[in-house]
């Protein structure tokens, strides 16, 4: 059976989920025994742009019209796509204005940004991947968990699709014993609407999930902004956090 | 049942000498609340604790646990790892013990599960009696006395402790000390007495579980279910903390590049999207009003059913645990209620 052929693209992002690939040190060798990777411009300069891939991972949010046209050619030549990163699965921080910048004159805001030279620059209000195209499958977080990334690939080549929590932060919080910041502390923890797969890091540290995986499976987020508001924090405030990593998830 | 007691200055001598019979772990504080730990000084120890974030349960059905690896050939190979380990709980409330009592009647009844049975075996439990605060309601849940699945169980009565034996093991413990404990005398067991008696004055929650699973049969329509739905956050807290919530999922982990792999257990919850969720796509409980409904009827009525009694123990943990203030108490009051029209 020959290797499946991959793809590893880059939209606009830190290019955090690529290097989580990279970073996977002790597996890269049999990764690559495993799978050929024929285009990842971050990890090789020689790449070939046009053949057919059998799987494509696309980091990023689409902020632009040449960030959606490569996404297409992407999704053209690739048999699957998946999103890897909450920016590509939910538009991430990019996205975070969006409602407000969309409706916005985006020459003035360009300018406001770029300065002179920003007029007429190539800017497209965040969009994530499965607004431009269809998505397969999501590998999200900020960054992914490079364990989720092996599993994908894993599952794969068995022919099956990853399994990954959709139950919130808050369960592996519990699970891990810590006490909750949220109820015990008063701190604004999105951990009940956030979703988990992280082993709750933040929290574990006694730092408030801020909720960079993007919401949980059936993310209840009125009724937990209900208790925050009881609890004295403002509309905005919480508006401002909930929509930091995943605008259209939950606000 | 033999009854002694232990004057609590030889408390330090007596859990020096039963750490022959185990690793020693007891509630510590952390950062004002408690958690069941492996003690590394006696001293950490927190006797007079309310309770701990998360049951005992933690030790009998880890919150993840590597069940067998597979591979193709090989077949399977049980996870052994730990089952052996003898360990001694010591300081765990009567709720708790009750708790893995009814545990047991899941994983060591009529359905036997050896990774459960094994740490059954090893784990040696060594209850202590507490005082109710304003979040207990073990008593109106009948589980605020046990008289056996602890090894020992101790009574704070003054200067001394009164100690159950309830297992050969414990009755072991008792003898390894040499001469540490003492026989009662009468006036201690008025002391028991008095002890037993104000812990019962002591409570501040009641809840009238007679009839519970008529009145749950007759409510099933009320209102209250969605009410509850439009506010649960489905985050799961409140079974990752009950002692009894022991519905766990199973899952898969491939190996890179073959078709070996490990198969792990994992808590799971009844409040989850994914639940009820299976292959075909259908969803049983596809809604949050029908998950929380559920949670409540498996424990209060479903429960009674199978085993003759509510799972729920009356620990308090699901109501300090959850983000939206659900509370089991309020709930049973306000379905029993006649006045209450919003149940309606
Ligand atoms: S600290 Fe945050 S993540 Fe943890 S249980 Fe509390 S709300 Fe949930
Ligand atoms: S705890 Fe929240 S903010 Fe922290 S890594 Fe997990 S999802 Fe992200
Ligand atoms: S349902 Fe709540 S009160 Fe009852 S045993 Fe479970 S955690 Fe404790
Ligand atoms: S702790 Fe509360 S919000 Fe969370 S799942 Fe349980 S009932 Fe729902």
């Amino acid at each position: 059976m020959s290797k499946p052929t991959v793809g590893i693209f880059g939209l606009t992002g830190c290019a955090g989920d690529q290097l989580v690939i990279l970073n996977c040190e002790d597996q890269l060798l049999d990764l690559v025994s495993l799978i050929d990777i024929r285009d990842f411009l971050m990890a090789s300069s020689e790449n070939n742009q046009d053949c057919q891939l059998d799987l494509a991972l696309v980091e990023g949010a689409v902020l632009s019209n040449r960030d959606a046209e490569t996404l297409r050619a992407i999704r053209k030549r690739s048999k699957l796509l998946v999103a890897l990163g909450t920016c590509a699965v939910w538009g991430g921080v990019a996205a975070m204005n969006r409602g407000a910048d969309r409706d916005a004159d985006r020459d003035a805001l360009l300018e406001e940004v770029y300065g002179d030279i920003g007029r007429g620059y190539d800017s497209t209000p965040a969009q994530a991947l499965h607004e431009v195209v269809p998505v397969d499958f999501n590998i999200t977080g900020c960054p992914i968990e490079k364990e989720h990334f092996l599993a994908a690939v894993a599952s794969l080549l068995n022919g099956d699709l990853p399994l990954y929590p959709e139950y919130p932060v808050c369960t592996e919080c519990r699970m891990r014993e810590n006490n909750c910041l949220l109820i015990e502390r008063g701190l604004l923890c999105c951990g009940p609407i956030t979703v988990g797969g992280c082993d709750a890091r933040c929290p574990d540290l006694r730092v408030p999930c801020v909720g960079c995986r993007g919401p949980a499976g059936d993310a209840n987020a009125g009724s937990l902004v209900a208790v925050m508001e009881e609890m004295g924090f403002s509309r905005p405030q919480l508006a401002a956090r909930l929509r930091t990593f995943a605008p259209g998830g939950v606000a | 049942m033999k009854i002694l007691k232990l004057p609590k200055e030889k408390l330090d001598l007596f859990a020096s000498v039963v750490q022959q019979f185990g690793e020693l772990h007891a509630p510590v504080e952390q950062d004002g609340r408690y958690v069941f730990k492996r003690l590394t000084r006696w001293s950490d120890a927190r006797l007079e604790y309310d309770r701990t974030i998360l049951p005992p349960k933690k030790y009998f059905l880890p919150p993840r646990e590597a069940l067998f690896r597979y591979r193709p050939g090989e077949g399977f190979v049980p996870n052994t790892d730990g089952l052996d380990q003898r360990i001694i709980l010591f300081g765990v409330h009567a709720c708790d013990v009750y708790a893995i009592n009814i545990l047991d009647r899941v994983f060591a009844g009529k359905y036997k599960d050896p990774y459960y049975q094994a740490r059954r075996k090893n784990i040696a439990i060594i209850g202590i009696d507490c005082l109710p605060d304003k979040q207990c309601f073990c008593r109106s849940m009948r589980a605020d006395f046990v008289d056996h699945g602890f090894d020992l169980f101790f009574y704070d009565t003054g200067d001394y402790y009164q100690a159950l034996v309830g297992t050969a093991l414990g009755d072991d413990m008792v003898l390894a000390t040499g001469n540490l404990f003492e026989p009662v005398d009468a006036a201690e067991i008025d002391d028991y007495k008095r002890r037993s008696w104000n812990k019962r004055r002591a409570f501040q929650v009641d809840v009238e579980i007679r009839d519970l699973p008529e009145i749950f049969e007759m409510e099933y329509q009320s209102e209250i279910w969605d009410e509850l739905g439009e506010k649960c956050l489905s985050c799961g807290s409140c079974s990752m903390v009950c002692p009894t919530c022991y519905c766990y999922d199973v899952a898969d982990d491939v190996e890179l590049g073959s078709r070996a792999g490990k198969r792990t257990r994992l808590w799971d919850s009844c409040l989850f999207a994914s639940h009820a969720l299976v292959g075909s796509g259908e969803n049983f409980r596809g809604s949050r009003s029908s998950r929380i409904k559920y949670r409540f009827y498996h424990k209060q009525r479903g429960f009674v059913a199978e085993y003759g009694r509510p799972s729920c123990v009356g620990c308090g943990r699901c109501v300090s645990a959850c983000p939206v203030h659900i509370d089991v108490v309020q709930v049973i009051d306000r379905l029993r209620r006649v006045e209450d029209v919003a149940s309606r």
